[in-house]
């Protein structure tokens, strides 16, 4: 009795994986063997079918009244008008469509898109910055004097330019001796 | 997809709207009962038939044959009708507690062995589908609405038989458990 019951529910436990595919007609001969054979055996199993049929029943019926009940042609003049309105309305639609920014906020990729902006901006400006900056930095490398000239030798960082300026030299004094 | 359809669909996408007007007499009723099994609310329903026809004149030059043409068509219907229901989730509309669940009627109540009047079960069948993620609606009302396939239900959703039976059956669990008055039969 024990293994019989031990069986049992092992059966019912396959079974009852089976039943959805049964009952939408999806299994396969030998599947629909095993469960058919299990069936007379179990209140259970057939009471599971039987929910699925009136859930089936449920849902449909109504839709089924509504499509009998319903003229349709009507619907089609609809369709043309709707058509018709559309086409007039194609180039405003056009125009709105680059401007509506809600298909972003709806994919939900406007916060992510303005960060992603955010960091470029931080991360270019300081290079921009660099690049553009209009006063060249000076350094003065080397200043030479001698008797007839004075070389001051400037070396630019950028753009990289060396620029030697020559003085002319200082009169001579009359020296006293 | 045969011959006829294909000549059908390829005159409509370039613009041909005699074409959509047989493709409309091919499809009506299969597009209407999508949008009935989803809304459950026959001036909606016909909206959502009118919107989806309109829809696929516009989107049809997309169609690259590469599904079936009626499991394209049913995948626009499902989803135009879903994103009608979520419009219409932001209008008040019946005032049904959805933490409680769906309140009977106090002559209800009284009988419980009633036959609820017809447009009362028929807002209580809405109120539980309306319960599952679209994902499982959508499976549900093609099997149980459309009868399709699970191989053309997985067509028409953009996924596998596995995840189709998977949605199916904790959809009807789901839906049988809100609906358990209704649908527990004994033999």
């Amino acid at each position: 009795m024990w293994k019989g019951g031990g069986r049992m529910k092992s059966e019912c436990s396959s079974v009852s994986k089976l039943l959805d595919k049964y009952f939408d007609q999806e299994v396969t001969p030998e599947e629909r063997s095993l469960v058919e054979g299990h069936l007379p055996d179990c209140s259970a199993c057939r009471m599971a079918l039987d929910s699925m049929q009136n859930l089936r029943i449920l849902i449909k019926n109504p839709v089924e009244e509504a499509v009998g009940k319903e003229n349709f042609p009507w619907v089609w003049e609809k369709i043309e008008k709707g058509i018709q309105r559309k086409e007039r309305l194609g180039l405003w639609d056009f125009l709105k469509s680059w401007l509506d920014v809600t298909p972003l906020l709806k994919r939900k990729i406007l916060i992510p898109a303005v960060a992603a902006a955010v960091i470029l901006i931080l991360i270019t400006a300081p290079l921009l910055y660099k690049k553009i900056s209009s006063y060249p930095v000076q350094s003065v490398v080397e200043y030479v004097e001698s008797e007839t000239y004075n070389v001051m030798v400037y070396e630019l960082e950028t753009p990289q330019v060396t620029v030697i300026w020559l003085f002319e030299g200082l009169e001579e004094e009359s020296s006293t001796s | 997809m045969d011959v006829n359809e294909a000549q059908l669909i390829s005159r409509c996408q370039q613009g041909d709207q005699e074409a959509l007007k047989e493709i409309f007499n091919q499809y009506h009723q299969k597009v209407f009962r999508i949008a009935y099994g989803v809304v459950r609310q026959r001036e909606e329903a016909l909206d959502i038939a009118q919107e989806v026809f309109i829809k696929l004149f516009r989107s049809i030059h997309q169609f690259q044959g590469r599904s079936r043409f009626y499991t394209y068509l049913y995948r626009m219907t499902m989803n135009t009708a879903i994103d009608h229901t979520r419009k219409m989730k932001k209008a008040p509309s019946l005032s049904m507690d959805q933490e409680e669940g769906f309140q009977l009627s106090d002559d209800a109540e009284r009988r419980p062995d009633r036959i609820l009047d017809h447009k009362e079960l028929e807002a209580r069948v809405k109120w539980a589908m309306d319960q599952l993620s679209p994902d499982q609606k959508a499976v549900l009302i093609f099997r149980e609405v459309e009868g399709l396939s699970y191989q053309e239900i997985a067509e028409a959703t953009g996924s596998s038989i596995g995840t189709v039976m998977s949605r199916l059956h904790y959809g009807r669990k789901k839906v049988q458990e809100l609906l358990k008055d209704y649908v527990e039969g004994g033999r």
